[in-house]
């Protein structure tokens, strides 16, 4: 598939496609998520807010990692949206008091 | 090379002129880059696999210039969300509605199912695996349309790469700042697709100076499609144009020719920001889809992903069957000045001309 190898970060690949854990100084803290994704179907992507209170709960994804916080007890979603809880990536996260 | 139009920005990416072009043609890229510009495919929906041909194609047609790839990470995910549960979910008056407009403007079928799991935003891993691509390919240049970029800088700097990131709200700009964006993106309302809620105007001077003494270049995005849209930008501090909607009827872009004729055809109010479509809020080209659904008789929107398992078949159907009056594209507000079917370089050739008539008139003054 590709023509160069790149570096990889060091330690070894996850055998799970995330690692869960938990964060204690981010349980309870309120957050706004600038989020969104990809629209299936089409090659579009759609922004979506959110604010809520986050878990503390996380999950690291891939080897960099990539994390994405637990968002619940949402008080902003978007229109329509039935889900009562929403993963976030952490660096679409504004935490209330750090703007 | 010197002159009102050479910005850090062009320093940053050896080209000649500061505008980008955002397209998801290849032909269109290749051409923009070899005419002196600067082009970023977006690639959202292909495998890796595609998107390694892809640049391939195009690395054997540019002589060794840069260019760049787009991906759409995600930066929400519902929690358990699993999509067969949620198709269970479309209630009967949707599906009856949808089967009014289709009745009403005689919609045809389309030819096959359309394939609404081939995307690659869906989840975290599928977008890995496209970000991985990218990273062993070594493209130049990685702009993220919509999740943060923040987690994967470290190691494209590693690999030599830039890392472009495109915002719709100042405080989005000064956090990618801060994690070490290269260029960042100021995408005002006027745009595309899926917009913030602050225009062109007001955004780009706020991200500018979030960008100030930073060294970070800002690219003005959101109605751009003239040489007097990229003289503003540059009076505005940005140091050069993100454009998307202006190569969609160029004469090396892949869209079917009657949608290029719709697109040509089309005036700035015919763009609607709703979320008809899909459940997002995006700009697209109004068609009987969004007339209806913005009627009075409509019923609420559904959230996404049903919004748009409700409109795919109506949006395949029209482009397998070429029909001009039902077709919709995502385009901005300056579709009002895309009313010629143009070469790419010519297209490059007229912003740059138009640009620089501003300027002559200015210093004439």
């Amino acid at each position: 598939m590709s023509s160069t190898a790149s570096p990889r970060p060091e330690g070894p690949a996850p055998a799970a496609p995330y690692r869960v854990g938990f964060d204690a100084s981010m349980r309870g803290r309120r957050a706004e998520c600038d989020g969104g994704q990809a629209i299936e179907g089409t090659r579009l992507a759609g922004r979506q807010n959110f604010a809520g209170t986050l878990t503390g709960d996380f999950r690291d994804f891939g080897d960099y990692p990539w994390r994405w916080y637990l968002m619940t007890d949402l008080t902003r979603k978007p229109s329509g949206s039935t889900h009562a809880a929403v993963w976030c990536d952490s660096g679409s996260l504004v935490l209330e008091g750090d703007e | 090379m010197s002159g009102p139009l050479h910005t850090p920005l062009c320093e940053k990416l050896g080209i000649e002129y500061p505008i980008v072009a955002f397209t998801h043609c290849k032909d269109v890229v290749v051409a923009v880059i070899n005419s002196g510009g600067f082009a970023v495919l977006g690639e959202a929906l292909h495998s890796p696999d595609q998107i390694a041909a892809d640049i391939k194609w195009i690395r054997d047609r540019i002589s060794g210039k840069a260019f760049g790839i787009d991906l759409v990470l995600p930066a929400s995910v519902p929690e358990d969300r699993t999509v067969q549960q949620l198709l269970a979910q479309i209630p009967q008056s949707h599906r009856d509605f949808e089967q009014m407009i289709k009745h009403k403007y005689s919609v045809p079928d389309p030819k096959e199912a359309p394939n609404l799991h081939i995307w690659g935003g869906l989840d975290q891993k599928r977008a890995l695996a496209q970000v991985e691509v990218v990273f062993d390919e070594r493209v130049p240049v990685f702009a993220s349309g919509l999740g943060s970029p923040e987690f994967l800088l470290k190691r494209a700097h590693q690999l030599g790469m830039q890392v472009w990131g495109l915002v719709g709200k100042p405080r989005q700009a000064r956090k990618q700042i801060a994690a070490g964006t290269d260029v960042i993106i100021a995408q005002g309302y006027d745009a595309a697709g899926h917009t913030g809620n602050i225009g062109t105007f007001s955004i780009v001077p706020q991200v500018v100076d979030a960008a100030r003494g930073t060294g970070v270049p800002v690219l003005a995005a959101g109605g751009v499609t003239t040489g007097r849209h990229l003289a503003a930008a540059l009076a505005l501090g940005a140091d050069g144009v993100w454009t998307g909607s202006v190569w969609l009827t160029s004469r090396e872009s892949d869209v079917n020719l009657p949608l290029k004729e719709r697109l040509l055809e089309a005036e700035t109010d015919d763009t609607v920001y709703s979320d008809c479509i899909s459940g997002y809020t995006m700009r697209t080209i109004r068609c009987p889809w969004h007339d209806e659904w913005l009627g009075p008789a409509a019923p609420e929107v559904l959230k996404p992903p049903l919004q748009m398992l409700l409109s795919a078949n109506y949006i395949q159907g029209s482009l397998d069957y070429q029909r001009k009056d039902l077709m919709t594209e995502a385009a901005g507000q300056g579709i009002h000045y895309v009313t010629e079917m143009k070469p790419a370089r010519q297209i490059l050739s007229d912003l740059v001309e138009g640009a620089l008539d501003v300027f002559d008139r200015f210093a004439a003054a």
